[in-house]
């Protein structure tokens, strides 16, 4: 056969595919020999946004925009930073429940996730059993900010709205029931062919690799590089509710799908733990000040670390904001794994890195 | 696997998860963020339902004919926007008259055409609060 | 969380950067700038240690509109997306950098800038 190589696109538009990223395959035969990628299709200005027209108050709402999936964890890294800049103490409650929002997110992203990646081999009958198995999950987070996607429930303080017993016990039943379908979802991509010996080897990552290109989250964690940011800060009640550190060997699809399930797993146990122990307390406190000074927050988003930095000289409008987010400091670990991949598989690779355009191109 | 078959067989003749809206109405849970509703009356003026709103969807712009109160010194209409809501109740928690000036209904706006001051006739709202 | 700040050269930062740099216990967050003033930007190189606690570290020089910041691309291959969008946002070069990796020629240019009037 010729070496003739030969450029395919995947995106901007793909069936596979709804995110505004466009990846360039240089393909030897099957096998993608070179990767050109390009995310910039939807930038939308949001970090200076939030120096020029919001004051530093209303960011938490603004910053939630930049991603529908994990809109909680930037209204709190954001709200987490201003505070440590502020003067005032967010109340034991506040945090557990700001917790159990970000642990319901975490399910419901990595479910997500997962139902792509089986629709990806070929698997539509899971996907739509995962999504609607995921909507019990996304009920639960209306219930509790009243709203099923833009929860705007953290703002500087505290949390806006208090749980009440009856959502606590709808809590407990649901993530029952879920924990059931996890475990036979975990069986499912353990032994069914189609998703377990189909993926066993494909895009993988070494852990050498992962720790060169700094991979992130699940993909991280499936290489075998330990790191979690929820055990690497302390400013949320993470040690007390029972946080287990998930990882795995391999690098490949189904090693992320392992840890994403066992997340899963373990995101549950931590919001049961949450809602039999949530501590008497005010849900919001009051803040003074103006943010004065730079901080440095990182969190861990459903895809990886999310990080905000903030500068504030005592004026109600922000000198800078930044936004990091996992899957835009990922790209390169992506561009790396499909290296050597066949073409054929790549719709499912990246669906197993779960990228998130709107955080990327904010 | 053939667990998984059965599943997915039987999954074939279950309910569909969706609502069929707007046949069949959505479930209204007890958080329910629905429109920010207005008494004018009870009102001080305070224009701190504006300063909080993160949108921008309160204003408070000046008028010729106000509603006769004594409180509104400087001739002010409330004007909401509920299309540009986002139903965040940061208003009625800076109102130090919540829940009787502003309070949040379970209601949603309908859907908004052409002649409901959604986008050009707000913004010229936004221009007249400017230049003031 | 805490920041160690440490400030360093145009000249040097590669060098100190290299030394620092060990993968498999530090990773690299994010290349960031700051604008200071009309002219003048702080360019932070922003690290993190794998499962310590609040353990930040920050490289940081403040440089000139004309000024080029030297790559680390060649120590940190993943610098290279955050490096592209310092280009874009701050309209400073970086050395073997790309432009557009967000804006299009008839946007608005380097939009995050001390110099950006809006
Ligand atoms: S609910 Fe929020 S967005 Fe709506 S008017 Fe009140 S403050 Fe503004
Ligand atoms: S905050 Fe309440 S009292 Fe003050 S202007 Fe708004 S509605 Fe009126």
């Amino acid at each position: 056969m010729s070496k003739k190589i030969v450029q395919i696109p995947l995106g901007s538009q793909h069936i596979s595919l709804l995110e505004p990223v466009k990846f360039k395959f240089s393909c030897e035969n099957e096998k993608i020999i070179d990767v050109d990628s390009d995310v910039g299709f939807v930038h939308r200005g949001i970090e200076r946004a939030c120096t020029t027209k919001f004051k530093y108050d209303k960011i938490a709402y603004v910053v939630a925009r930049v991603c529908g999936l994990c809109a909680i964890t930037h209204s709190l890294t954001y709200t987490m930073s201003a505070e440590s800049l502020l003067e005032g103490e967010v109340s034991m409650k506040a945090k557990y429940l700001r917790v159990l929002m970000v642990e319901l997110d975490r399910i419901h992203s990595h479910m997500l996730c997962l139902s792509h990646v089986s629709e990806n081999a070929g698997y539509e009958a899971l996907f739509m059993q995962i999504m609607g198995d995921r909507e019990p999950i996304m009920n639960l987070q209306e219930k509790i900010s009243g709203n099923r996607v833009q929860f705007d429930y953290i703002d500087i303080g505290g949390v806006n709205r208090d749980i009440s017993l009856s959502v606590e016990d709808d809590i407990k039943v649901s993530l029952k029931e879920l924990r059931g379908k996890i475990e036979d979802l975990i069986n499912e991509f353990e032994n069914n062919y189609t998703l377990s010996l189909r993926f066993k080897g494909i895009g993988a990552l070494s852990l050498k690799e992962a720790q060169e290109f700094n991979a992130l989250g699940p993909i991280a964690r499936a290489a075998g590089l330990v790191t979690d940011v929820r055990s690497e800060s302390n400013d949320l009640p993470y040690s007390e509710i029972g946080f287990k550190i998930v990882t795995s060997s391999g690098g490949d699809i189904y090693a992320r799908n392992m840890v994403r399930l066992h997340e899963i797993l373990n995101s549950i146990t931590m919001c049961e733990n949450i809602v039999s122990g949530i501590p008497e307390g005010e849900i919001k406190t009051k803040f003074k000040g103006k943010p004065n000074g730079e901080a440095l927050f990182r969190l861990e988003a459903p895809r990886g670390e999310l990080m905000y930095y903030v500068k504030g000289s005592s004026k109600p409008m922000l000198d800078r904001l930044r936004i990091k987010t996992p899957t835009f400091a990922s790209i390169p670990a992506f561009v790396e794994i499909f290296k050597g991949q066949e073409y054929a598989n790549a719709p499912a690779i990246l669906a197993s890195f779960d990228p998130c355009m709107s955080c990327t191109a904010k | 696997m053939s667990s998984q078959f059965i599943k997915a067989f039987t999954n074939l003749f279950k309910k569909p998860q969706t609502t069929t809206y707007p046949q069949d109405a959505i479930e209204r849970t007890e958080n329910y963020r629905g429109l920010i509703e207005y008494t004018e009356n009870e009102c001080i003026y305070c224009l701190k339902c504006e300063k909080a709103c993160p949108p921008g969807a309160i204003l408070f712009v000046p008028c010729e004919d106000p509603v006769p109160n004594d409180k509104n010194k400087k001739s002010l209409k409330y004007e909401y926007n509920p299309w540009l809501c986002i139903y965040c109740t940061e208003c009625i928690r800076a109102c130090p008259k919540a829940e009787l000036a502003l309070t949040q209904s379970d209601k949603k706006p309908q859907i908004g055409v052409k002649g409901d001051r959604v986008n050009s006739e707000w913004t010229i709202l936004e221009q007249l609060k400017k230049g003031v | 969380m805490k920041i160690n700040k440490i400030e360093v050269t145009l000249q040097n930062v590669v060098e100190k950067i290299t030394k620092f740099y060990d993968p498999t216990t530090t990773h690299f967050l994010t290349l960031n700038g700051v604008a200071i003033d009309e002219t003048k930007t702080e360019i932070q190189w922003i690290f993190a240690d794998y499962m310590k606690l609040n353990d930040n570290t920050v490289f940081y020089v403040v440089v000139d509109q004309e000024d080029v910041v030297p790559s680390i691309v060649e120590v940190i291959p993943s610098a290279i997306m955050s490096q592209r969008e310092v280009v874009d946002m701050f309209g400073i070069e970086v050395q073997n950098s790309a432009k557009g990796l967000y804006l299009d020629e008839d946007s608005l240019q380097k939009p995050l800038s001390g110099g950006c009037t809006l």
